[in-house]
């Protein structure tokens, strides 16, 4: 299938399933510095970042659709609800809840959904992707 | 530090962040709109920089300013617009009081957030905003 066929078949309501990520010393570090984060604050209170996780939603989106191979964040709407403690595991669960066209272009809207470990809720993501190809 | 926020007037402009936007570009990403080739022939500068990544740079402002409350009570709904940002780019985030609604938990504060490069060019822009006891 090409791309216009590939973003045709994902159906609205797709399980984007559930990755589980450890927030251990080595993953934080990696990505804070990725990003250049320097305000200490969080680090000092035993706190990832915040949004530090939300690289993982894309890598998501492209484990659930193999054939998709080039994407464009359009849109971006997060909640902090709690901060993710340092060494704790977290849990991501991901939905395509929408797509539609618009000016020639595909888009793919997921909701995302963090939870620690007792299932509380951490951050709550929706976002809107250019589905390129 | 939250008692002068509590202060604040709308139109205030809160402390501004830059940074020398950076992504490593890996030729075996899952995501080629993060290559170079890729991207020109998109029509971009060249290879993207991830959205997650210049949301963190906005969300590194907000915890500056807003402190642990963003863990607990921050949201942020942005559109990413324009060329978006290749690495080299100096981006700025910039945030502005817009309105300040009280809610059972304290005082929200709404801001208009953006994120420009060196050209002042807007990147990011969308609205932000999060509760002060």
């Amino acid at each position: 299938m090409g791309g216009q066929e590939n973003y045709e078949a994902i159906p609205i309501g797709m399980d984007l399933g559930t990755l589980e990520m450890t927030l251990d010393e080595e993953t934080v570090r990696n990505r804070t510095e990725l990003v250049q984060w320097q305000a200490k604050g969080p680090a000092e209170k035993g706190f990832a970042p915040p949004g530090f996780t939300i690289s993982q939603h894309a890598r998501m989106k492209f484990e659930a659709l193999p054939e998709m191979r080039a994407s464009i964040w359009a849109k971006s709407e997060q909640e902090f609800l709690k901060p993710m403690k340092l060494g704790s595991k977290i849990f991501i669960r991901g939905r395509v809840v929408d797509k539609y066209v618009k000016r020639g272009r595909n888009y793919m809207v997921t909701d995302l959904e963090t939870t620690d470990e007792t299932g509380e809720v951490l951050l709550r993501s929706r976002e809107t992707a250019v589905y390129v190809e | 530090m939250e008692r002068a926020i509590k202060k604040i007037k709308i139109g205030t402009e809160i402390p501004s962040l830059t940074k020398t936007a950076y992504m490593p570009i890996d030729p075996n990403t899952r995501n080629v709109i993060h290559t170079d080739d890729y991207a020109r022939d998109f029509g971009m500068r060249g290879a993207l920089i991830g959205g997650s990544t210049l949301l963190s740079y906005v969300v590194e402002m907000l915890y500056n300013y807003f402190g642990d409350n963003w863990l607990y009570h921050g949201k942020i709904k942005v559109s990413f617009i324009g060329g978006g940002a290749v690495n080299g780019d100096v981006v700025t985030a910039h945030g502005q009081v817009s309105a300040v609604e009280p809610e059972e938990a304290g005082d929200r504060i709404i801001l208009d957030v953006w994120l420009e490069n060196q050209g002042k060019d807007k990147v990011v822009i969308g609205e932000a905003s999060c509760i002060l006891p």
